[in-house]
């Protein structure tokens, strides 16, 4: 199943194309990844091979990476894939499960239904420096910076890949693309024909039904129509109570893309979600002045539409033109936020002589945001019109062919919130040999700031001053509507080797310098109304440094058996002022090892060991340690027949549970169980 | 308020911040370049993909099938390869049959839609941009004097003729003789030497 125009869209750091394309990556299961043997032709080119006799042509050794790896091979920047196979094949039901896989992603589950997910530092439930798109469509809250995990679904057999690039991506995807940008692309229509109905049941009573049904309408068009619905109830907390942490989700949606032997191809997409979560979070009241944990409710449902429109012009230059609106009304524990987004991209690519290869391109987004007020959470405005226009412009420039490349581009941002912001990179890319790739980057990038510390006023506490008639004391923290945007220059280095076929390592080293981070400053103690105010506001103070290695290894052992490990290492340290996320909010080290292995008769064993350091993170206002941890998942799927599909994992083995983050909304911990899970998937 | 000119852009932080930890990255950077340099030596390198190769194969394939006449309109007509699907041999296989004939034929090559009259091609060349409709294109080959050619695992179970398969980073063949006789080929025994696999016996 090769991308038809793969070559053209994985080419260099023209990452952003892939959100754009929708076919199927077989990346490393390709047979191609074979050992050598003896009896080696060596030809230099295609015409010294037409003198080969048929014996020889046989023996004729080609290039052990397809170019799909090559192009993998040969990024400037820290990327990494998720494929199909790896989501299957480690029995992933959600987005987040699957981005632990990458190496230095930071995943950690806080209750049943919230995420903290980031790379290089900064975790948090809304890690506010990873920029999130499905299908090209952004889905971070610009309210609270950072992605309602419990919303972001998708038809996990119909998601083609997850690309992410740890580190900045800015100069093609703009704000926010701080400390990565996480891509999830789903399969073209065209490779989800037919019908599939899949359902899994696991031992905390997590259920997930999905079925999807993809036709051919007329010659070249297809489409696919799918629903789910996944329910869970709450897990427990490390008091051994039960939590409010359920459940319940039901998501369908239609996909159609056009693809004729021709110039352009359109795709035209749309989803409907519906959902409910349970929380905890600590309400707050002035009389009687209290802080009381309570339980919430949220409603969240959401829809959208996406058009795309492909023309190629030939290989290696093509435009494409992208639309969507998008419905969002997320309850986030204290109130609602209704958003809706119109966004329209454009994005062209073309040769200019032999040297250049240039990728432009501009967007204008336009969002309103209403946010509805509680006392614990209150907006000015309430309402906000936000206007987002951008162009970027990217050289891809040949010094030596086949060896040396810099590029080079910048995008141009002009926010209606926070101003105008510029955010260049440039990279240097060797590859000395086709088995070692060089990378060097240079990269600014920008965090626009949350709606929330721009406008938002959140009282954290409430307590009697003394005996009464002494008024009550509000703690409360204040939004500033002069915020700047955060910023970070990073300098990263890459290096990739292939030492012997079936063998590769990835190594990245990063210094990330932050400027200008929010921090929150006391203000004076005053009266408001008939309680006394301690209070703090956002400003652009603190500045920070982190600095990590990032090492991978892909080992090819047997055709039927598979090796992925990586190991991470980050420093950070942020000052002088107490900023948020704390520093520690993020662990030092991580490790892990996956084995996928084929066995006889149509049964798969996979495996996946994690370890993920110790943490300290904010419980409701204090700070609690989150000790080091060790996951083993293990799962072993049968295909009987072609059509049906029977998997069973083990997760989280090693011990009866354990936290893997807290929430600042409040002391209740939630504690992460072992479990087992069984699905069945039938394909018809 | 946000940045308004490049002089504002803080690439220079760093200088400014020269402590101890960059001067520890500094380090590991510069062990990542002694390692690199210490591996730089690799042999020769294997410049070829496996399009150049399987293109080639297409040419030879010519010499060493034997087509019904009645697959031709007359002596002289032009061997047709036809590909299907999304092209992966760029100009490779242009470059290769330019100006070459065999038996006095010279060569073409047709684009062809999943859905168009495969009738006028020798050799068909069945990308696998096409698996999921591998079965009807190659059903519909079935009946004519085709060489059918593909590089997928659908494409085998589906009756294809030649298969391409990397195994060990070479360019092996897999033949279905049963079904180039039913397309009323005959194939040299030269050819079926170098396969590695022979469905349908060797005659």
């Amino acid at each position: 199943m090769n991308n038809p125009d793969f070559k053209k869209m994985f080419k260099r750091f023209s990452l952003r194309k892939w959100i754009w394309s929708g076919a199927a990556l077989a990346f490393l299961s390709n047979g191609a990844l074979a050992g050598a043997t003896g009896t080696n032709q060596v030809a230099k080119s295609s015409t010294d091979l037409e003198n080969f006799t048929l014996e020889q042509l046989v023996n004729v050794q080609v290039t052990s990476v397809s170019k799909k790896e090559t192009d993998l091979f040969t990024s400037p920047a820290a990327i990494y894939v998720i494929t199909q196979d790896d989501i299957r094949r480690m029995g992933v039901t959600s987005i987040p499960e699957a981005l632990r896989m990458v190496p230095g992603m930071d995943v950690a589950q806080i209750s049943g239904n919230q995420w903290a997910v980031s790379s290089r530092g900064f975790n948090a439930e809304f890690a506010q420096n990873m920029l999130v798109l499905i299908d090209g469509r952004t889905v971070y809250s610009p309210a609270s910076s950072g992605v309602f995990w419990d919303s972001q679904d998708v038809v996990m057999e119909d998601v083609d890949r997850i690309e992410v690039i740890r580190g900045p991506g800015a100069t093609l995807w703009g704000a926010n693309a701080v400390n990565g940008v996480i891509n999830i692309i789903t399969k073209s229509a065209k490779e989800t024909q037919g019908g599939m109905a899949a359902t899994s049941v696991s031992s905390e009573g997590q259920t997930i039904t999905t079925v999807r049904y993809g036709g051919e309408l007329v010659t070249n068009l297809y489409y696919r129509v799918y629903a789910k619905y996944a329910s869970q109830p709450g897990l427990e907390s490390s008091t051994g109570n039960s939590t409010p942490d359920y459940s319940t989700l039901f998501h369908g949606g239609f996909r159609m893309d056009y693809e004729p032997p021709a110039p352009d191809t359109f795709t035209f997409q749309g989803d409907y979600y519906i959902g409910n979560d349970g929380r905890q979070v600590s309400q707050i009241t002035l009389a009687p002045p209290a802080v009381t944990p309570t339980n919430s409710s949220e409603n969240n449902s959401g829809g959208n539409l996406l058009g795309r429109w492909t023309h190629t012009f030939s290989e290696g230059s093509e435009m494409t033109l992208q639309t969507y609106y998008d419905h969002v009304q997320q309850g986030d524990g204290f109130g609602e936020e209704f958003r809706n987004t119109f966004d329209v991209d454009l994005q062209d690519r073309f040769a200019l002589g032999s040297r250049n290869d240039i990728i432009w391109g501009g967007g204008y987004r336009y969002a309103e945001i209403d946010n509805t007020p509680s006392f614990d959470l209150t907006w000015t405005p309430e309402l906000v019109r936000l206007q987002l226009g951008n162009v970027f412009l990217q050289d891809d420039i040949t010094l030596v062919r086949n060896r040396l490349h810099f590029i080079l581009g910048s995008k141009f941002e002009d926010n209606s919130l926070i101003g105008f912001e510029i955010e260049p990179s440039a990279r240097l890319l060797w590859t000395p040999t086709t088995q070692q790739t060089v990378w060097a980057a240079l990269s600014r990038a920008t965090r626009t700031p949350a709606l929330f510390n721009l406008d938002g006023r959140l009282n954290e506490a409430a307590f009697p001053s003394g005996p009464p008639p002494a008024p009550p004391v509000l703690v409360s923290l204040l939004g500033n509507p002069n915020l700047e945007a955060e910023n970070l220059t990073a300098y990263e280095l890459g290096y990739r080797i292939e030492p012997i076929e079936r063998l590769s390592f990835d190594a990245t080293a990063y210094y990330n310098v932050y400027g200008k981070l929010l921090t929150e400053v006391p203000n004076a103690t005053v009266m408001e109304g008939g309680h006394l105010l301690v209070s703090s506001t956002w400003q652009n103070l603190d500045s920070g440094e982190t600095y990590g290695v990032e090492l991978s290894a892909q080992w090819q052992v047997l055709d039927c058996w598979r090796w992925a490990a990586s190991y991470t290492f980050l420093h950070m340290q942020l000052g002088p002022d107490t900023s948020f996320p704390p520093e520690t909010s993020s662990p030092q080290q991580q490790f892990q090892i996956r084995s996928y292995l084929d066995l006889p008769h149509h049964v798969e064993f996979n495996g996946a060991i994690y370890y993920i350091d110790q943490i300290r993170t904010q419980s409701g206002g204090a700070m609690v340690t989150i000790p080091s941890y060790v996951k083993l998942d293990l799962g072993l799927t049968w295909r009987p027949i072609k059509s049906l599909e029977i998997g069973i994992w083990g997760k989280d083995l090693l011990d009866h549970e354990h936290p893997e983050f807290s929430s600042q909304e409040t002391t209740l911990i939630t504690e992460i169980p072992r479990s087992v899970m069984g699905t069945i998937t039938w394909s018809f | 308020m946000g940045d308004t000119s490049m002089n504002n852009l803080n690439f220079k932080k760093p200088n400014l911040r020269m402590g101890k930890p960059f001067s520890r990255v500094m380090m590991m950077f510069g062990l990542m370049a002694l390692l690199l340099t210490s591996n730089s030596g690799f042999g020769e390198e294997p410049s070829l993909t496996k399009y150049q190769v399987e293109a080639v194969f297409l040419f030879n394939f010519a010499k060493y099938v034997y087509w019904p006449a009645t697959a031709f309109p007359n002596a002289t007509a032009p061997i047709t390869i036809g590909v299907v699907g999304t092209d992966p041999f760029d100009d490779n296989l242009q470059n290769i049959i330019q100006g070459k004939t065999i038996n006095g034929r010279p060569f073409v090559i047709k684009h062809l839609a999943p859905d168009a009259d495969l009738g006028g091609c020798q050799i068909l060349f069945i990308s696998d941009s096409e698996a999921s409709r591998m079965a009807e294109v190659l059903g519909r080959a079935g009946a004519l004097p085709i060489l059918t050619v593909g590089e997928d695992e659908e494409f085998a179970q589906n009756n294809g003729i030649i298969n391409f398969v990397v195994k060990d980073g070479k360019v092996r063949l897999e033949i279905d003789l049963t079904e180039a006789k039913k397309n009323k080929l005959t194939l040299s025994s030269r050819l079926l030497a170098v396969a590695d696999v022979v469905k349908g016996g060797i005659n």
